[in-house]
């Protein structure tokens, strides 16, 4: 055959490179309807839950059970399962029904029959709905903070950069497990030099994330994963249970912490078991609410590629992201995984989030180059900041970040890599260099730094974990060396635990360490005139983009 | 290594509850096509149950369920001998020694990994899932902890697998090791992940928790 010139060009375009699949529900691979998944039922005896989506409780595995006894509000199952599932999905698109309203009727509804609901939605109803039922008034948004060599005076600078340039919280992992230590350490501090009040975590195995909270390295958590099978749990050794009493470790040290779940992992596990993925996800949020946990990071997060590669998947991922907010949860909404190489298509994905608002709308945003960022790319990255900042302007929009001047970036990378190498040396850690810092300051990736000696560096890591080294260390340090403002911010985020404030739902800080969550400013959207509104400073701030004509200089 | 009566006794009791696992209805693997070669006659012939290494020099390679029976590349076509020689070759190339297991409990490279690790006389262990996924364990860390993780097998050639084993022998040998430096590439997802999911599928299929590792 003869190609056509117009069919070679469409086939050598970027979203041709991308993974598809057909749906294929024995092996999980659909979205949200596998002619698996059960039908909606309840019932109810002695004030225990005897049948849940068609399963008697005999038959219960240990999901179905967790749910059943902590994920659903007896008192209104009935009355709420009798409701039709259109009328309930109307109520969550209708303006004149309030939040409130809909978070009672849909406490009472089992997982199939939230499955039935959220069918009922196209994706601008899912995003109406979004916009009413986001815990927090006003959207934030979360970095992650990474970077190739796990160099931690970089992790300082861009931890600056972008607390300065937003972000509610910023997210660190490692290349190499064992540098934690030394990336949730300098996150610290980089967060609170660029913006007093930035929440910072540093995902890690388990109990090493665990314990980097509890010594107030970090201030909040959310890797705490759950899954829809019970297969899937086994295979990492856990349960529902577990996961709660994880959930207790982090509270009861007052460390923030959400859930994190997303569709497509169980598919990756090979342990699907025939479901759709918004079925799955759906019991996990259940799990989640159930266990007491204030918020959850889902949207597929890390396993995008599956859902997005089968019809209606990225649709899929907003029905999941609004399902985490009609429960009551903090939704930190994904977006934080490459999963097309076709800007068209990533921008796309990101609107159904950003344009009704979650609670973090990004979880994370890679505050760094792709190159170097170590959840294997986020879907936005440091050099997409001026398109983003460019995207809230043109929609009158807010997506939790501002437009910054060269001049602060300089500075606060520059103070973020002094005062991370004064506490190193303070604290008898590995040397950073001057050199190290300037590389830092002016550079854009670990392309632009020198090395460090790795081997050193892990051995020094171990040392610091080794002498109990903690929060209130990294205080002393910081005043002992001449950075007094810093330190006293994160004497503040460590008061945080004791608070406990910040607990509640959708916390995020303000600059004066003052919590914003959906108990003292939850969303009261009820259609044009009520909710949030992009006005006043916050407008002046994202209109005042740097790339502009300005007529004095024609 | 001599086998008493106690142990074989074991293995045809493992051997037989996969056979009837696999039979009954409903079960993942429960699909002709699915049974495999992992056949009674195949596993007894020539194949051991693992055993605890004593020997200080010894590094222990773990590879997932369908290594070489389901699977004979990774997920960018590397052959699975080939990325198993050169592993070994790295470990030998620092005077150590290379043992292969392949663990059935898991799929998981975590769990894959820390299995190798705890049988291996230096307490360092390599876990490698048949898509090629790879890291470097110690038997007394956390499963999911690890000293070296290379979660981008698409990254993976075979100098790299080499690099592996030489490294995991220098952790044996309780040198400072500079970890490999890490590659990164944010369009393996996209490309990769579907593919990902129907490789682990196939090696998942073939998990059993009640069957013993065994000497590959």
């Amino acid at each position: 055959m003869r190609r056509s010139k117009r069919m070679e060009i469409l086939e050598n375009r970027p979203v041709n490179k991308d993974g598809f699949i057909n749906e294929w529900p024995e092996k999980g691979f659909i979205a949200m309807s596998s002619p698996y998944d059960p039908k909606p039922s309840i019932k109810i005896e002695n004030n225990i839950i005897v049948e849940l989506d068609g399963k008697k409780r005999e038959d219960f595995d240990f999901i179905d059970k967790f749910i059943a006894d902590h994920g659903i509000c007896i008192d209104r199952a009935e009355k709420s399962m009798a409701m039709d599932s259109v009328e309930i999905a109307r109520k969550i698109v209708d303006i004149n029904v309030s939040r409130e309203e809909i978070l009672e009727i849909v406490s009472g509804i089992t997982p199939a029959k939230m499955v039935e609901v959220i069918n009922e939605l196209n994706v601008v109803e899912m995003m109406m709905g979004m916009q009413k039922m986001r815990a927090r008034k006003v959207p934030s948004n979360q970095a992650h903070i990474t970077n190739l060599k796990d160099d931690p005076v970089q992790i300082a600078a861009d931890g600056a950069e972008g607390a300065l340039r937003g972000f509610g919280e910023e997210e660190t992992t490692m290349g190499i497990a064992r540098y934690a230590p030394f990336n949730a350490l300098a996150l610290l501090i980089g967060g609170q030099v660029g913006r007093r009040g930035v929440l910072t975590q540093c995902s890690a195995e388990e109990a090493t994330e665990l314990e980097l909270g509890m010594r107030g390295l970090s201030t909040y958590a959310e890797t705490i994963s759950v899954y829809g099978t019970e297969s899937a749990f086994i295979d990492g050794d856990d349960t529902p249970y577990s996961k709660a009493f994880l959930n207790c470790a982090y509270a009861s040290r007052g460390i923030k912490t959400r859930f994190t779940s997303g569709s497509g992992a169980e598919v990756l596990m090979g342990n699907a078991e025939k479901k759709s993925m918004l079925y799955l996800e759906v019991r996990c949020l259940y799990m989640t609410k159930g266990a007491g946990a204030q918020g959850t990071q889902n949207g597929s997060v890390s396993c995008v590629g599956i859902p997005a590669a089968v019809p209606s998947g990225i649709r899929e991922i907003l029905g999941e992201n609004l399902v985490a907010s009609l429960l009551g949860l903090e939704c930190a909404s994904s977006n934080d995984q490459t999963f097309t190489h076709s800007d068209l298509r990533r921008s796309a994905r990101t609107m159904l989030q950003f344009l009704p608002g979650t609670d973090f709308i990004f979880s994370g945003y890679a505050g760094e180059a792709n190159y170097d960022n170590l959840f294997a790319g986020s879907n936005f990255d440091a050099e997409d900041f001026d398109d983003y900042n460019v995207l809230q302007r043109d929609m009158q929009v807010d997506g939790g970040l501002r437009p910054v001047k060269e001049e602060d970036v300089i500075r606060v990378r520059r103070r973020a890599g002094k005062a991370v190498q004064a506490v190193f040396k303070y604290l008898g850690l590995a040397e950073i260099t001057d050199e190290q810092v300037e590389a830092a300051t002016y550079g854009h990736g670990s392309h632009d730094t020198p090395n460090r000696d790795v081997a050193a560096d892990l051995i020094s890591a171990n040392d610091m974990m080794k002498r109990g080294i903690t929060g209130v260390d990294v205080v002393r340090a910081l005043a002992m060396t001449g950075f007094e403002d810093v330190a006293d911010s994160i004497l503040n985020m460590l008061k945080q635990r004791i608070t406990g404030d910040y607990l509640q739902t959708s916390a995020i800080l303000d600059e004066d360490f003052r919590v914003i969550s959906a108990v003292n400013h939850p969303n009261d959207y009820m259609g044009p005139g009520t909710g949030y509104r992009v006005e006043g400073k916050r407008w002046e701030e994202i209109k005042n983009i740097q790339n502009v004509i300005d007529p004095n200089n024609l | 290594m001599e086998i008493d009566k106690k142990l074989i006794e074991e293995i045809v009791r493992a051997v037989i509850e996969e056979v009837s696992l696999n039979q009954e209805p409903g079960n993942l693997s429960s699909k002709k096509e699915d049974l495999g070669q992992i056949s009674v006659g195949n596993f007894l012939s020539g194949k051991k149950p693992a055993s605890r290494g004593t020997n200080p020099k010894e590094v222990v390679i773990g590879v997932g369920p369908a290594f070489n029976t389901h699977i004979h590349k990774t997920i960018n076509g590397l052959d699975l001998s080939e990325v198993l020689d050169n592993i070994k070759a790295g470990i030998e190339e620092e005077g150590m020694i290379p043992r292969v297991v392949k663990v059935f409990k898991s799929s998981d490279v975590a769990f894959i990994g820390i299995e190798a690790a705890k049988l291996s006389g230096s307490g360092i262990g390599i876990g490698l899932q048949s898509k090629g996924t790879a890291l470097i364990h110690q038997r007394d860390l956390y499963p999911l902890s690890n000293l070296e993780l290379f979660p981008q097998a698409p990254l993976l050639n075979l100098e790299t697998y080499r690099a592996i084993g030489k490294n995991a022998a220098r952790y044996a040998k309780g040198e400072k090791v500079t970890p490999i430096e890490g590659r990164n590439d944010p369009m393996t997802r996209p490309k990769y992940q579907v593919k990902a999911a129907v490789m682990h599928i196939k090696e998942t299929e073939l998990v059993n928790r009640k069957q013993v590792t065994i000497e590959w």
